[in-house]
């Protein structure tokens, strides 16, 4: 069977949380060390997967004083979590199933574990996913109209979609908490022996709590730790703490005996206790908050964003949108 | 530009993304071409292991990487069983075009993306077309064990092929059936509410709800197909080789019967019913014209052509039947003979010529007659002149052209059909088209497939009215336009492309 079981997404993507730690560190410094001797953190990729920097100008690269300030790795994490924000915004707007803002944000969270948003813009990459997984999920839009609705430049979707897809390894079948959640619900209306329709309405409204819980989720490293199921029954215990309507305990207790014998329920809890602490310690920062930290990013990205060059200017150009698009 | 070279930067700090290049391959020989793309027989250098290159062109500077090879992808990458081709990964070549100002102008990606497969040494078509080629009874049950297998396991993992044929089913020399070609393939749910396009499956082997506009279907479809092979490989030559859609609707009806209420409830609603009703209602016939056939296998096959899907017989009750397990038994693959592999792209040169003999044959003699072959036909091979539709093999003598359109890829050398000429009369269009709704370039690995999303009329050559966007569900879908964007048919304008794009529904 082609599930969970024998995806990708089991055997390739998911981590510990010490390796995604190591990959943001590495992808920072390898972005400062650009910095450092380029004078700039631009990558230009090609699609045998050599890369290049856009040289800046030379008293930039020579002169530390002038040289602009990298990001550390809680400044990329911070804006990070702006644009998956951002994505589910996005998706929102363009009332795209939940399933497409979710692979838009696996995807996002996948690319950045090989690359600094200093490399490549998250504005850029966040557009580029959402269009990805727009494909992906058969809910095509084209180029244009996604970048229409936003108003952006659709060709940096086009320039950006086959790294995206390189990035991904073309693994582009992902599992998102939602549908394990509406499996565990309807299990639940046998389990709670929901026969009456109040019932039958209460879970349905711990089923909406849930996947708001879900969406919550869906933006900390949870995705890229544990398995859907574990997401979706993690939302499914705080929707649960919010209605109280059946004995969470006991119906997982029940789950395990009927699905996976073996395994402690101590394991389980461990899992669902460690979403919950990312879920506590998620992020939501405001435009106002990352206003500094995408000032600092334009300067690592376009360090002569002041100079005359035709280039440089073309890209300011194109950067000095981006605060407004950000407010 | 500064090129980061690897020294400039800690390797181990370079971000292991991406794909390996083309590079780490050595292309041997093109085996198959499409309009929009190569298939390369090639050996890995590090291993020395031959596999198949199957080149996704990426010129389309609308919608940059194709839907379709998205889908496959995805598909190939869940599909993992062995009568299903194995995807290994995919490569990249380099070739970034960016315009001078450095401007991301379209896509910038105008490399290649190959997708890389296990070699296989034939396609069945291939195969049987062979000289003196005859399979034997144990041979054809173990083909066809083999096909069910593999597409009952398509369609547990809720995988529609949308293509089976015999060219897209590929063997190898262990005697080894595996499906491939998912460029049409797509996933489905099992409450079958989704609109489905009804512009898949070569016109030879679709059924007759595709055939009347269903857009709501599921696994029967290929069954259907199914059918048509087990019935090509008993009788020796496609029994529907119909030259469009009605008339490929008139042959299903001439031997399995009308559809109607009763045989088919709910046929009447169909779509397109009431435009392709046989104004007499026609009796099934097919366990009459095929009743040298052994019993079993008329029983099994008479279950695989049922006109109702509803009814047709799945996969995994074909199984089942007792044809399989009645003497003779399907043998073991590894018992079947080897066969020298010879891909038909070698030959292509000569049959150039061949056809270009046959031209000059038919216009000296008008009414020359000429009988479908095996090979479904071909529109147009986009290559920028007219060709030869492939669906008339030429008559028995060895030295007749065989009349193959675009090159596909059937891993053997070209031969007549056992039977005399006569049957189906070519109609001498000098075009060489019959306008055929199937698809173009065929071939094993699907080297056809991918539109060029971004082009123009320049390979709408065909002539053909400008029916939908190939895969349009809500273009004009009859009269035909090109089925499956074999060639550009109808895709001269944006309208067409959009719509071949933006609808998701397929």
């Amino acid at each position: 069977m082609a599930d969970f079981m024998t995806s990708t997404h089991r055997t390739k993507w998911i981590f510990t949380p010490q390796d995604i730690k190591h990959k943001y560190k590495v992808a920072n410094q390898r972005a400062k060390q650009a910095l450092e001797k380029y004078g700039t953190t631009r990558m230009e990729v090609d699609i045998d997967g050599s890369f290049s920097y856009a040289e800046s100008q030379n008293d930039a690269k020579d002169s530390a004083e002038k040289r602009p300030k990298p990001l550390k790795v809680e400044e990329e994490q911070l804006l990070r979590a702006f644009y998956e924000f951002k994505i589910q915004d996005v998706c929102d707007a363009f009332k795209f199933p939940r399933k497409i803002q979710a692979t838009a944000l696996i995807y996002f969270k996948r690319f950045y574990l090989q690359w600094s948003v200093m490399e490549h813009h998250p504005k850029d990459i966040m557009l580029t996913c959402i269009y990805a997984a727009c494909k992906a999920e058969e809910n095509h839009v084209s180029a244009e109209e996604l970048g229409k609705g936003i108003g952006q430049d659709h060709h940096v979707i086009l320039n950006n979609e086959m790294l995206v897809f390189q990035s991904l390894g073309f693994d582009l079948i992902v599992y998102a908490p939602y549908r394990a959640l509406e499996g565990f619900i309807s299990d639940l209306e046998e389990f709670c022996g929901a026969k009456d329709d109040d019932q039958l309405m209460a879970l349905k409204g711990s089923l909406d709590t849930a996947r708001i819980e879900a969406d919550k989720i869906m933006r900390t490293d949870g995705p890229l730790l544990f398995p859907p199921g574990q997401l979706a029954l993690t939302a499914l215990h705080r929707a649960n703490a919010v209605h109280g309507i059946f004995d969470f305990e006991r119906y997982l207790r029940s789950v395990l005996s009927r699905h996976q014998p073996a395994h402690a329920i101590s394991e389980l809890t461990g899992s669902m206790n460690a979403i919950d602490s990312l879920i506590g310690k998620l992020l939501t920062p405001t435009s106002k908050d990352v206003k500094h930290i995408d000032r600092k990013l334009k300067s690592c990205l376009d360090p002569g964003s002041h100079d005359k060059s035709k280039k440089r200017k073309h890209r300011s150009k194109d950067s000095s949108n981006e605060v407004t698009d950000i407010s | 530009m500064a090129i980061a070279a690897p020294e400039q930067l800690n390797l181990t700090e370079a971000p292991t993304w991406g794909s390996r290049t083309v590079d780490c391959f050595e292309k041997l020989e093109q085996i198959g071409e499409g309009t929009y793309g190569q298939v390369y027989m090639a050996k890995e250098i590090r291993t020395g292991e031959i596999v198949a290159l199957k080149k996704i062109r990426m010129d389309n500077e609308r919608e940059g990487f194709p839907i379709t090879a998205i889908r496959e992808i995805k598909i190939l990458k869940k599909l993992h069983h062995e009568n299903v081709i194995d995807l290994k990964e995919i490569v990249t070549s380099p070739g970034r075009d960016k315009d001078e100002q450095g401007r991301p102008d379209g896509n910038k990606y105008k490399g290649g993306i190959y997708m890389v497969f296990e070699y296989m040494d034939h396609d069945l078509t291939g195969l049987a077309d062979r000289p003196g080629m005859r399979f034997s009874v144990p041979q054809i049950k173990c083909y066809m064990r083999q096909l069910l297998t593999g597409l009952h396991y398509c369609h547990v993992n809720q995988v529609l092929h949308r293509d089976i044929k015999g060219s897209n089913l590929l063997i190898d020399n262990k005697g080894n059936l595996k499906l491939a070609d998912f460029g049409l393939a797509r996933s489905f749910s099992n409450d079958h509410n989704a609109n489905l396009t009804n512009r898949v499956i070569t016109l030879w082997y679709r059924p007759p709800e595709l055939l009347l506009g269903t857009t709501k279907y599921g696994p029967a479809v290929d069954m259907w197909s199914v059918g048509c092979i087990f019935a090509e490989l008993l009788h020796g030559k496609p029994i529907f080789p119909g030259k469009d859609e009605p008339e490929q609707l008139n042959k299903i009806f001439e031997l399995c019967g009308s559809p109607d209420e009763v045989n088919w409830p709910g046929v009447s609603k169909i779509p397109w019913y009431n435009n392709f009703k046989p104004s007499r209602p026609l009796k099934r016939r097919l366990r009459e014209v095929f009743r040298h056939f052994d019993r079993h296998a008329l029983e099994l096959l008479d279950k695989m052509l049922t006109l109702d899907p509803s009814q047709r017989i799945s996969a995994k009750d074909a199984l089942d039947a007792e044809y399989f397990w009645t003497d003779p038994l399907p043998c073991d693959p590894k018992s079947l003979p080897t066969y020298e592999a010879s891909h038909e792209f070698q030959t292509k040169k000569k049959r150039q010529q061949q056809r270009q003999h046959e031209e000059a044959a038919k216009r000296q003699k008008l009414h020359h007659q000429q009988q479908h072959g095996r090979v479904p036909p071909v529109q147009q091979s986009g290559q920028g002149h007219p060709q030869m539709r492939p669906g008339p093999n030429p008559p028995i003598h060895a030295s007749h052209p065989q009349v193959a359109g675009g090159p596909s890829h059937h891993y053997a050398k070209p031969h007549g059909p056992p039977a005399g000429p006569g049957r189906y009369p070519a109609g001498g269009n000098p075009s060489g088209g019959y306008n055929h709704p199937t698809r173009g370039q065929s071939g094993a690995y699907g080297s056809g497939r991918y539109p060029p999303q971004g082009r123009g009329t320049q390979y709408g050559s065909g002539g053909m009215p400008g029916g939908g966007g190939p895969r349009g569900v809500g273009g004009p879908n009859y009269p035909h336009g090109a089925p499956y964007g074999s060639s550009g048919t109808g895709r001269g304008s944006n309208a067409n492309r959009n719509q071949q794009q933006y609808n998701w529904q397929q």
